[in-house]
């Protein structure tokens, strides 16, 4: 690059101030006005070199200009050129101030962004020309405690922020510029936004930390740009939204609000300091959703009803950002779920009062698939709409355990939901269960669990369960026991051994039996050859089922007689010192008819075996002949033949007199006689209560010597609170109860009251 | 591949990476972009070059001291007088060429070697008397006897007894 247009001669080392200036001074010049005519290597070097000898000559203090570093022994020249340096920049800076002066608005911020490139493009050469000013006399003067000599670089900046930044800013005519821009972004105008990047990123490269020149220092943007920024943020949006909810729905509100936030977090990203990022945000979530929180909380209710999934998430999504914005949801959601709940169940007891029949005969099945659409469809709000947040959750729970307890359907009771639960599982466990869902029972006996797990009183449906599992099994009619035995693991996963031990015991005990059966069979066959009758045995532990001898005295039928001598030597034989109880009322059987033209196969109660066998001897009997044959008492036995005279097995056209009919047909060969009596079935429920309490009562007995024995003392209200939370797993128990609990083991000394005390217990070991 | 000019106009050529050691060549070369044209090194004569090249040859590649160094480096740089045995080597030359090339070092900005430099120096004086020390320098003592007493008297914390 030939320098024609003749850039003076390097003036030597020992050149002196003036002459050294005026060669640099032409150097920085060209440097900051006409870089783009660039700089050649020699000229660049010259300009160092000079910079660099004029610093290490060693020409006396006490000259001119010196006065900042004269104090320290080394002869560092550098205050000289350092001032000069000043002088330049304040020069350079007062025409860039003239200029800015006579702008607004756009051409203000294009014409300052531009003058700010060139501008710190130029000095940051100058920096590097001077780098050992820098590196020495800067360095000396900054380490002496001279925090206002900045390196070169810095200097400009210092300069550029005093001669023209503070300046023009003081009308706050370029923030006020660039938040006009944002404004009209705001207002759905393109704007440059490259442009307003710059002159923001300007403020932030203004902010000097004295300390530490290298330290990043946001004081400058925060306070000439960030803070206005904000103010007018809050005004804008908070004139916005009240216009806005004035003129449209919340939904578009809501809508609204998210785009809103969303375009912000945007321009942080795009041309903002991220430091701007929490200020602001937190800014637009006060103005666009703190202060529209009511409004919101008002409808969501509103939006619950008519299922406004979209709505729902976005009012959510919004309010989750302020503290406390989800806790009048939660109430509400909390509130409409129970209702809900209350209303699916009222519902079906009206529509079985119109039907004729009592409220409390809800079917199990229409019972559990009410309150599972409920939950279900709630819990599918609570996952999509409410991104499944454990307070919402909380809610869900918390208004399923309410209405899933207490609803028109239980009334006042605590056992009827537990029962309809138990017996919905027991219909779906039942081979009977033609329901289509034969592939899906496992679903529908997990979706029974969700309903047991907010059951209160789950030793209810434990009793109901153990029964209606007792029978299924005694009567073979359990669907599967690979569905059982998956039943009774989601209880025991649920509440635990204890819980499902009876359940399991009844399967071994089951097992057992067959075995038993089997082996009394092939025994038999040895030692008798007269075995005309096929015979099946169940051997179950008294502890374990729920079942009960006949209350009533029983002749066994002189038929079976031999078999059931038999098979009692042969258990006690095998089993010595254990007791067998016959338990005939649950026992059945099956009779070949010899009277008829058509052979039939009648499928009997032992007590109507006992009956019809009678009529082996006798073609008609009477009331009184039937109970002294079979010792079952009259009340009972009326209830047993109405049965089989309905079947038209029996006829009874006078009093107390029953006759075998010879004419009976049946459209099937084999026939069913065994019905169970309606008395039978109501006094069930109560039957099971009884046990419920019964059981109850020794439960709480239990837990509070199990407490007691582990804590020796304690006090009345605490023993209350702790048998409570131990047995709530299970049942919700009364106080009164616990209190005749205590005062049951006071009477039988496993506790004492302590002496001088009224409300302390002691354990007695 | 670079051209340098030294005072005496001789011309040396040096891959760019090895000169780049200089961070003055450096910045240089990055703020007015990559040329055919020469570098004049007018503060450098062409025997101190050839010292100066051939010690950044062998230390070519080595990562320079980023412009921040943090302080505790810089001060853990400055407290050792070690020098490695290439360096130390290279270092062995008259007391004017070492003069040169601290000087030198100076000027280009090459930092490991004017620590060389100092480093060298430093131990020169190490151990001496000062009355050594002058003979040493060729340093005409121009103070007063009550000057020196009262620097004595100063420095009495320093001395090694």
């Amino acid at each position: 690059m030939p320098p024609a247009n003749a850039s003076p001669p390097m003036p030597p080392a020992s050149a002196d101030l003036v002459t050294t200036w005026a060669f640099l001074e032409e150097g920085v010049d060209h440097i900051m006005t006409k870089l783009q005519t660039g700089v050649s290597y020699s000229k660049y070097m010259s300009l160092y070199t000079v910079a660099y000898n004029y610093c290490t000559s060693s020409k006396m203090h006490g000259q001119e200009g010196i006065g900042l570093g004269s104090k320290s022994g080394a002869s560092l020249m550098g205050s000289d050129l350092y001032n000069n340096l000043i002088r330049y920049f304040t020069n350079h800076l007062q025409g860039l101030r003239e200029v800015a002066e006579t702008l607004q608005d756009e051409a203000l911020l294009r014409y300052y962004a531009t003058e700010w490139d060139r501008y710190t493009t130029g000095a940051n050469y100058i920096n590097r020309l001077f780098t050992y000013l820098n590196r020495h006399w800067v360095r000396r003067e900054r380490d002496e405690g001279r925090k206002n000599v900045y390196p070169v670089y810095t200097l400009a900046l210092v300069q550029w922020k005093a001669c023209l930044f503070v300046p023009i800013q003081k009308q706050r005519k370029l923030a006020g510029a660039i938040l006009r821009l944002i404004e009209d972004q705001r207002n759905g105008e393109t704007i440059d936004q490259g442009l307003v990047k710059k002159v923001v990123d300007s403020f932030v490269s203004l902010g000097l930390d004295d300390a530490d020149t290298n330290k990043a220092c946001l004081d400058v943007y925060q306070e000439h740009f960030e803070s206005p920024f904000i103010d007018a943020t809050e005004v804008y949006y908070k004139h916005e939204s009240e216009a806005f909810i004035a003129s449209h729905s919340v939904s578009d509100y809501l809508k609204k609000a998210e785009e809103r936030l969303k375009e912000e977090e945007d321009r942080v990203d795009r041309y903002l300091n991220t430091q701007t990022r929490k200020p602001l945000i937190s800014k637009c979530e006060a103005v666009l959703i703190r202060e529209h929180s009511e409004l919101m909380w008002e409808n969501f209710q509103n939006l619950l009803d008519f299922d406004k999934d979209e709505d729902l998430q976005r009012m959510y999504a919004l309010l989750s950002r302020i503290p406390e914005g989800l806790e009048p949801l939660r109430k509400k959601f909390e509130e409409h779920v129970k209702k809900a709940g209350l209303a699916a169940v009222e519902r079906l007891t009206a529509e079985s009062t119109e039907r004729g029949e009592a409220t409390d005969a809800v079917e199990p099945r229409a019972y559990v698939d009410a309150l599972l659409e409920v939950h279900t469809k709630n819990s599918e709000t609570v996952s999509r709409s409410f991104r499944g947040e454990a307070g919402f959750v909380a809610s869900l729970d918390k208004a399923c355990r309410e209405f899933i307890n207490r609803n028109a359907a239980t009334g006042t009771s605590n056992s009827k939901s537990p029962e309809l639960l138990a017996k919905h599982a027991d219909l779906l466990l039942r081979k009977s269960n033609k329901v289509s869902e034969e592939n899906d029972l496992e679903g529908a006996l997990n979706r029974v669990m969700i309903l047991f797990k907010y059951l209160e009183d789950k030793d209810i449906f434990q009793t109901f369960y153990t029964t209606k599992l007792s029978k299924r099994l005694i009567h073979g009619v359990s669907a599967s026991d690979e569905s059982e035995s998956s039943m009774i693991s989601k209880l025991k996963e649920a509440c635990g051994f204890e819980y499902t031990n009876k359940l399991q015991r009844m399967f071994t005990d089951m097992s057992l039996s067959k075995d038993l059966t089997d082996n009394f069979k092939s025994r038999m066959e040895q030692n008798h050859d007269d075995m005309d009758i096929s015979f099946s045995i169940m051997v179950l532990g008294t502890n374990f089922w729920p079942l009960n001898p006949p209350p009533h005295d029983f002749v066994i039928p002189q038929e079976i007689l031999t078999t059931y001598d038999r098979f009692q030597k042969y258990y006690q034989m095998k089993h010595s010192g254990r007791k067998l109880t016959w338990l005939w009322n649950y026992s059945k059987n099956e009779l070949r008819t010899n009277y008829l033209n058509q052979k039939y196969i009648l499928m009997t109660s032992t007590f109507q075996s006992a009956i019809l066998l009678q009529y082996n001897r006798n073609d008609t009997l009477s009331l009184e002949e039937l109970f002294v044959a079979t010792s079952i008492p009259k009340e009972h036995l009326v209830q047993v033949l109405a049965l089989l005279v309905k079947a038209k097995v029996l006829a009874n056209e006078e009093k107390e007199q029953y006759d075998l009919n010879p004419n009976f047909k049946s459209k099937k060969i084999r026939v069913n006689l065994n019905q169970p009596i309606k008395a039978e079935t109501r006094a069930e429920s109560t039957e099971v209560l009884k046990t419920v309490d019964e059981d109850r009562k020794y439960v709480i007995q239990a837990t509070i010597v199990r407490i007691m024995k582990a804590r020796k003392t304690m006090k009345n209200n605490a023993l209350l609170d702790e048998v409570i939370s131990q047995l709530s797993q299970r049942f919700t128990p009364k106080v009164p109860d616990i209190k005749k609990a205590i005062d049951t083991l006071l009477e039988k000394d496993y506790i004492e009251r302590v002496e001088n005390t009224r409300d302390t217990f002691a354990y007695v070991a | 591949m670079v051209l340098l000019v030294t005072s005496d106009n001789e011309q040396f050529t040096a891959d760019k990476e090895v000169v780049e050691r200089s961070v003055l060549i450096k910045n240089m070369l990055e703020d007015v972009g990559e040329s055919d044209q020469p570098i004049p090194l007018p503060n450098v004569s062409s025997s101190v070059l050839k010292k100066v090249l051939e010690y950044c040859e062998h230390h070519r590649g080595e990562p320079l001291p980023s412009a921040d160094a943090d302080q505790n480096q810089d001060e853990t740089r400055k407290r050792t007088t070690d020098i490695s045995e290439w360096d130390q080597k290279f270092i062995t030359v008259d007391q004017e060429m070492l003069f040169e090339i601290i000087l030198a070092a100076n000027y280009l900005d090459i930092k490991s070697l004017l620590d060389v430099g100092c480093k060298t120096v430093a131990n020169m004086i190490k151990g001496k008397t000062p009355e050594e020390i002058r003979k040493l320098f060729n340093i005409v003592n121009d103070f007063t006897p009550e000057e020196e007493a009262q620097i004595k008297k100063e420095n009495e914390w320093a001395e090694d007894r």
